[in-house]
């Protein structure tokens, strides 16, 4: 009984959602989601952040503040931008361990273990991705020493800077591989080290074509936008899966989830500079889903000449030019089509799911992630 | 802890070995030698496991596997496969897990390299230029990551947790290697100490723990996995004991990175540390990790003078006869006489 008023309950919140358009829609929706996994926000290993390693790091990195070393964002990140600390990822992992619900083996002597619905073994992938995605978020912020100009700060720093995020990426990576090896299921482990090999292609790339004229494909960017957003995230899910013994189809549907959330997630942050209304565009980046979009349509010749034409005296783009060429073509358009697209599939995806609070939940997530 | 009483103490006595060098040298093998065949296309079948369809990011990977490394470990790896093999009845044949876990070893150790040319901000290794020298500390770092994953795949394709748990903690050791060295211990005790435990997780432990690994594989007994344990963190901690001592010996050319490394690094090996014992002068010098201008040269002469080079050279024998000491408990064959003959290998190397 409690639980199908929690149902219902949820299901009104749902209700809510879609009818309010407000862009905190993804963020209303996760924190509902965290209250059903039965854990606050940070997951992220207590083990690992209260180490004396990284508490060594934690002192270093006060010496760069008054630098420009990205790895003191990417800090500052976990102590006070709710949105990184929403630690999305095990979230889902977490919900789409309780939805698939305990392991189909009859003969299941583990069945006991489960704490609110999912196994400590899920509980633990669910940091390991939590893990990676931080590592990542780390090593994306090293800094190339030879770009770096003496009007930029003392190159001294940088090196400093490079050194603390190399060795705290590097923490966050072996602490993971120490984590899957106790899961104790050799299918696990290479389905997320395949997930860490696809976060590394993703990001190998990132920002280097958006300067020249062709850059991306369509095509080529949801490639390259899967490796670096979806990958691990669907590979997580399908081992979660994987963890409770659950069917093969099982896991590819929980892979399905995991890929189309990623991707319908990415889509509308790259669409939120294009769709806020009224306000001044923010800077957008020329990889981002609409203008990957827009440039297929125009084609490089007219692209080029757009960009030019966007220019300013010092040769800086001028970002509200380039969005209003933008927003004269269908590229913001199909990129809203995208989203719907990603977010139906994830949704169709769960569908094979039993009804429970956390398919809802996962539900919410995929429909979130189509509204602006 | 003396030779001659250790000696003694072989359950396989050491004329054996004697007997061996009297009667036919031929039958005496190098290591290297012995290993040839099974390491033949090893670098090949590596760069075949980092298959990833971009090429920049597929050179950065295979930049360090063009065959003018050492192969140190996966030699080590293969011989105490081998010998672990005729050790448990199974001669002749070395498991492809075994080969596997020779491959492994070579990724491990080369990912971390890449990672440390960054931390330490070098720009030579191997006589050619570091992977950071020439596209940017940023891929760098990813390509690093990339071997990892792919050594990660290929170790989990295994299908052994045992192995799996092994490994992953050295790549656990080695990252805590590294941040050991960021700091130094007031107490000289403890910096002995501190230097010895850092010494056994940035080089030691991936040794150690791939000999396990292949120990695991063909045979139950937890007593031939320490056995084949303590032979590898032995010879790894002699092994980067005499590298610390060609830091200071060996001149530039010879080992393909620039002397007194370890000092421009604001680090004190085992030569500092036991010249510190005669020329308390160093120990300012140690705390400020050789930051002042000319702190270098003033150590390295300090070094010089002393006998922290003879002293370390001496404790990395003791490191070496315990190695043998352990791998003799092996039931005797080629590849195990090949193991003993090796330390004297890390001992003799001038490079």
């Amino acid at each position: 009984m409690a639980w199908r008023s929690r149902l219902c309950c949820v299901g009104r919140r749902n209700l809510s959602i879609f009818s309010s358009p407000s862009p905190s829609n993804w963020t209303k929706v996760v924190s509902d989601a965290e209250k059903i996994v039965g854990y606050p926000t940070s997951f992220m290993s207590l083990r690992c952040l209260l180490s004396d390693e990284l508490s060594n790091v934690a002192m270093h990195v006060r010496k760069l503040v008054g630098t420009k070393h990205p790895l003191l964002n990417t800090a500052r990140g976990f102590v006070y931008d709710s949105r990184n600390n929403l630690q999305m990822r095990g979230l889902v992992v977490l919900l789409m361990s309780k939805a698939a619900g305990p392991s189909s083996s009859t003969s299941d002597p583990i069945h006991d273990s489960m704490v609110s619905g999912i196994y400590p073994s899920q509980r633990n992938l669910a940091e390991i991705t939590e893990l990676i995605h931080t590592a990542f978020l780390v090593h994306r912020g090293i800094v190339n020493l030879k770009e770096w100009t003496n009007s930029d700060g003392p190159l001294k720093d940088m090196q400093f800077g490079n050194k603390m995020a190399v060795l705290s990426g590097d923490f966050l990576l072996a602490n993971a591989c120490t984590g899957l090896a106790q899961l104790n299921n050799t299918k696990v482990v290479e389905l997320i080290s395949s997930a860490i090999g696809d976060v590394v292609q993703g990001i190998y790339y990132d920002g280097s074509s958006s300067a020249e004229e062709g850059g991306l494909t369509v095509a080529s960017w949801e490639d390259q936008t899967f490796l670096s957003h979806g990958a691990l995230l669907a590979k997580s899910c399908q081992a979660a899966m994987e963890l409770a013994k659950h069917s093969t189809e099982a896991q590819s549907l929980a892979f399905q989830y995991g890929k189309h959330l990623a991707l319908g997630h990415k889509v509308n942050s790259d669409l939120q500079p294009f769709t806020k209304s009224g306000s001044e565009p923010a800077v957008f980046s020329l990889d981002s889903a609409p203008v990957v979009f827009h440039k297929q349509i125009v084609g490089p010749e007219r692209w080029r000449h757009q960009l030019q034409q966007a220019q300013n005296m010092a040769r800086q783009i001028d970002y509200t030019k380039l969005w209003g060429l933008i927003k004269m073509e269908r590229g913001v358009s199909q990129a809203l089509d995208l989203c719907s697209y990603h977010g139906n599939k994830a949704l169709e995806a769960m569908k094979s799911f039993p009804p429970s609070e956390a398919r809802s939940a996962l539900e919410n997530m995929a429909c979130a992630v189509t509204k602006f | 802890m003396s030779v001659i009483r250790h000696r003694n103490r072989y359950p396989y006595p050491s004329q054996r070995i004697t007997c061996c060098s009297i009667h036919s040298d031929a039958k005496l093998k190098d290591p290297f030698s012995l290993v040839q065949n099974d390491l033949q296309s090893l670098y090949e079948d590596i760069k075949k496991e980092l298959f990833v369809s971009k090429a920049e990011l597929k050179s950065l990977c295979d930049y360090y596997f063009d065959g003018k490394g050492k192969a140190f470990r996966p030699m080590i790896v293969v011989l105490m496969a081998r010998a672990c093999n005729v050790h448990s009845n199974k001669e002749g044949v070395l498991l492809p897990a075994q080969r596997s876990i020779a491959m492994i070893s070579e990724m491990i150790h080369t990912a971390s390299l890449v990672h440390d040319d960054v931390i330490d901000d070098s720009d030579r290794r191997r006589g050619k230029h570091t992977i950071n020298q020439v596209w940017g500390e940023r891929k760098a770092i990813l390509a690093g990551d990339f071997i990892l994953s792919v050594a990660s795949m290929a170790l989990a394709r295994i299908g052994n947790n045992a192995v799996v748990s092994v490994l992953s903690q050295v790549i656990e050791d080695l990252v805590r290697g590294e941040f050991m060295q960021l700091g130094s211990k007031e107490n000289e005790n403890e910096r002995f100490k501190h230097y010895l435990e850092k010494t056994f997780k940035k080089t030691a432990s991936l040794i150690a723990n791939s000999c396990k690994a292949v120990s695991i594989l063909v045979n139950s007994d937890p007593e031939v996995h320490e056995i084949a344990y303590q032979y590898g963190r032995n010879v790894g901690i002699a092994f980067q004991l005499v590298d610390d001592v060609l830091d200071f010996t060996s001149c530039a050319k010879h080992l393909g990175k620039p002397s007194a490394a370890d000092l421009k690094l604001g680090l004190a090996t085992g030569p500092v540390l036991f010249a510190c014992q005669q020329f308390p002068e160093l120990h300012s010098m140690i705390m400020r990790r050789f930051s002042t201008d000319g702190d270098v040269d003033r150590a390295w002469h300090y070094v010089l003078k002393s006998d922290g080079v003879e002293q370390t050279n001496y404790l990395a024998q003791r490191y070496c006869q315990e190695a043998i000491r352990q791998i003799s408990r092996l039931r005797p064959s080629t590849e195990r006489d090949a193991l003993i003959r090796l330390t004297e290998m890390v001992l003799s190397r001038d490079k």
